[in-house]
């Protein structure tokens, strides 16, 4: 597969160097292309955007607020049908923040609905845009300002996917930055679907992750081989296991992110567990409505 | 025209339905629901060529309005108490972003407690969300008024709410003068339009720093006040079909009137009644009726209360540890001194044309001189 040339996204963007969600939407809108309106709540994106008169995604942005993501899209699609504008695709673009907590009711809405229009989360894993405060997709064992150290998150992420997945809708999709051809593959496959589409991309984030801004790509690429973040898809309720872990040593991802510095040993050893235990779940979905 | 017999929910969806909605986003609550119930069932009748969005919530409604809107369709919502508090981030988001949409709100108590009787508290509290806002007194008056709004909405850029006290107005079943065609010259004309374009690819919202943010809400203030002269316009052209005038304030009684009883909603109908009984006993008084509470009608107000010796105020809405809200807004536009307030029939409590003859009198006669709160126990 080759990725398309044509740039949508602008390059003087703001986010900070090696920003995965930039990177992200660089790469979704060359699998959309510029027929695409985008709704973006409150989140790091806000920024990245630009300030007021700048629209570096290079395609309409609606920005809202932080929990209508899902909504506000579905009402852009509703007009664009009785405008007989079909052509046109509507993106909902929101952190993990705006989808795992305060806009999951909105998303579940849209998703039980089935509004025609695709929802990306881009997780970065915590409220970056106010400065590092955990979220429901924050992992367990890592730091952020409102869980310090030696308090650091005690809860597993939220596994969204599968609240996703029980809603019934036509694609649901994994995907990460290190592996470019097929998160554009995903996204030109849930635009040729009608209904709602869920997109989930990894997104590492150096400031709040605490890495060096070069590191994104080898950090998507070990999230996905230890077995920390998995690649599948749901279509039309059928699971497909896209890239099968490693099962590399945890901890060399956990130990080149500052996030994980104060992890003590019984929270790296909770993480294996979750790891293990959602990847047993996923091979009998895989197996049994694969 | 023809005549039906609505209650206003009822005149409110009939309107809806001839006005050539795009999109209705909305999530019940009573006593809305009738509003929406209707419609969905104009949709399915085939009656209505409208898409419905069933939301999960009051929140969701004004966002897919929202994004709705600023793709350029026109779009209704109806909500009341609760649902529209619930709405309260995203009703400074529409207006903010010049988005003309209509709601309908059914006034009806905040909790706690639990009541779903009329009172304004609900839509006052949403005074400064940039929203114009409509207080119909009758189901002849949410009709038209609802006309009004998506011309008026659509050509200041503004999203505009009519009020309806709950039962009172909303289920209170009255002959309604219905259109046929006649109205579609007046309502077919669409100014809606697209803010986000594919060929013309911009950013809706973004930050702001404060050089920006301001002259922003400058031109946003603007806007919604440019919505007193519109009004009267629109009004012009709306007489011309339905022979029946609206304008931002009514009045009723005598012209020179000592006492002036101020109200806005079903207190307006009752007092049409306090009006003749007060006349009819040689006390010169008039009713002044707020139609349009935002943008403030003060001139109107000013030429209205002329030569009057005292005005009573009253409010079905209270602010906490203030007093009546209408009451303080005119106080607080024409700073005058001859006002008395009155709270009253919080919660769905009767207001009677006794009560408020009794209250007018005393106010002329000095007797009231402070703000109070009718109550007179059960
Ligand atoms: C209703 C509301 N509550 C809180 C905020 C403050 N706020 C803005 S962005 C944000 C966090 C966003 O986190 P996420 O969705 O994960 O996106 P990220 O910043 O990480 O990209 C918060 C809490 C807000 N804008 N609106
Ligand atoms: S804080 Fe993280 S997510 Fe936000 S712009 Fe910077 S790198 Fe990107
Ligand atoms: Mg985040």
């Amino acid at each position: 597969m080759i990725i398309p040339k044509e740039e949508i996204m602008k390059s003087n963007h703001l986010a900070c160097p090696g920003c995965g969600a930039a990177l992200a939407m660089r790469l979704a809108l060359k699998a959309l292309g510029k027929k695409t309106i985008v709704v973006i709540p409150a989140c790091c994106w806000t920024i990245i955007n630009g300030t007021w008169g700048n629209n570096f995604a290079g395609v309409p942005v609606f920005h809202t607020a932080f929990a209508t993501t899902a909504a506000v899209a579905a009402g852009i699609k509703a007009t664009l049908e009785m405008q007989g504008k079909d052509d046109i695709t509507v993106m909902g673009w929101a952190g993990d923040g705006g989808t795992f907590d305060i806009g999951l009711q909105a998303l579940s809405g849209a998703a039980e609905r089935n509004d025609d229009i695709i929802y990306v989360c881009y997780d970065n894993e915590a409220y970056m845009n106010t400065g590092i405060q955990r979220s429901s997709a924050t992992p367990i064992g890592a730091e952020t300002t409102t869980t310090p150290s030696p308090i650091v998150k005690d809860r597993p992420k939220k596994d969204l996917m599968e609240i996703v997945a029980a809603h019934d809708v036509p694609y649901i999709a994994s995907a990460t930055v290190a592996y470019p051809t097929d998160l554009i593959k995903k996204f030109q496959k849930a635009k040729s679907k009608k209904g709602f589409k869920f997109i989930h991309i990894l997104s590492p984030c150096p400031p709040g992750h605490k890495f060096p801004e070069d590191k994104t790509i080898e950090i998507s690429k070990l999230a996905v081989e230890t077995g920390v973040f998995l690649l599948y898809e749901i279509e039309d309720g059928k699971y497909r296991i896209n890239k099968k872990p490693k099962f590399k040593d945890l901890d060399e991802y956990l130990d080149i992110q500052g996030r994980f510095r104060n992890t003590p040993k019984e929270q790296r050893e909770a993480l294996k567990e979750a790891i293990k235990r959602r990847w047993e779940k996923l091979l009998v979905k895989a197996e049994h409505f694969g | 025209m023809k005549r039906l017999v609505l209650g206003g929910n009822d005149a409110v969806a009939y309107a809806v339905k001839q006005s050539h909605v795009d999109v209705v986003s909305a999530y019940p609550i009573t006593p809305q629901t009738s509003i929406i119930e209707k419609i969905a069932s104009f949709i399915a009748n085939g009656e209505m060529r409208t898409r419905f969005i069933k939301v999960e919530s009051e929140h969701s409604a004004m966002a897919a309005a929202i994004g709705a809107s600023a793709t350029g369709g026109r779009v209704f919502t109806a909500t009341s108490s609760q649902g529209l508090l619930y709405m309260h981030e995203v009703l400074h988001w529409a207006a903010g972003a010049s988005l003309p949409i209509v709601m309908a709100n059914a006034n009806r108590a905040v909790a706690p407690p639990w009541s779903i009787w009329a009172e304004q508290t609900d839509s006052l509290s949403q005074r400064d969300t940039g929203w114009i806002q409509f207080y119909a007194s009758n189901s002849q008056e949410t009709y038209d008024l609802l006309f009004l709004s998506f011309r008026l909405a659509e050509r200041v850029k503004n999203p505009v709410m009519v009020c309806m006290d709950g039962f009172l107005v909303t289920h209170t079943k009255e002959p309604v003068a219905v259109f046929g065609d006649e109205i579609e010259e007046f309502i077919s004309v669409k100014e809606t339009r697209p803010l986000l374009d594919v060929e013309k690819p911009e950013a809706i919202g973004a930050l702001a720093f404060p050089q920006d943010y301001m002259p922003v809400k400058i031109e946003q203030h603007k806007r919604i006040s440019s919505a007193l002269a519109e009004f009267k316009t629109l009004s012009d052209q709306f007489e011309r079909i339905s022979s029946r005038r609206y304008d931002p304030i009514y009045t009723y009684g005598e012209e020179n009137a000592d006492i002036v009883i101020v109200a806005m909603g079903s207190n307006a109908e009752t007092a049409h009644l306090a009006i003749d009984l007060l006349n009819k006993e040689g006390i010169k008084a008039k009713l002044v009726k707020i139609v349009m509470f935002r943008p403030f009608p003060k001139d109107e107000l000013i030429k209205a209360f002329e030569g009057a010796k005292k005005i009573a105020v009253f409010d079905r809405n209270i602010s906490m540890g203030k007093g009546g809200i209408t009451k303080d807004e005119i106080v607080g536009a024409l700073g005058i001194n001859n006002v008395v307030g009155i709270v009253c029939g919080l919660g769905g409590v009767d207001v009677t044309e006794n009560d408020m003859v009794k209250v007018a009198k005393d106010v002329l006669d000095g007797k009231i001189q402070e703000d109070m709160i009718l109550w007179g126990g059960r």
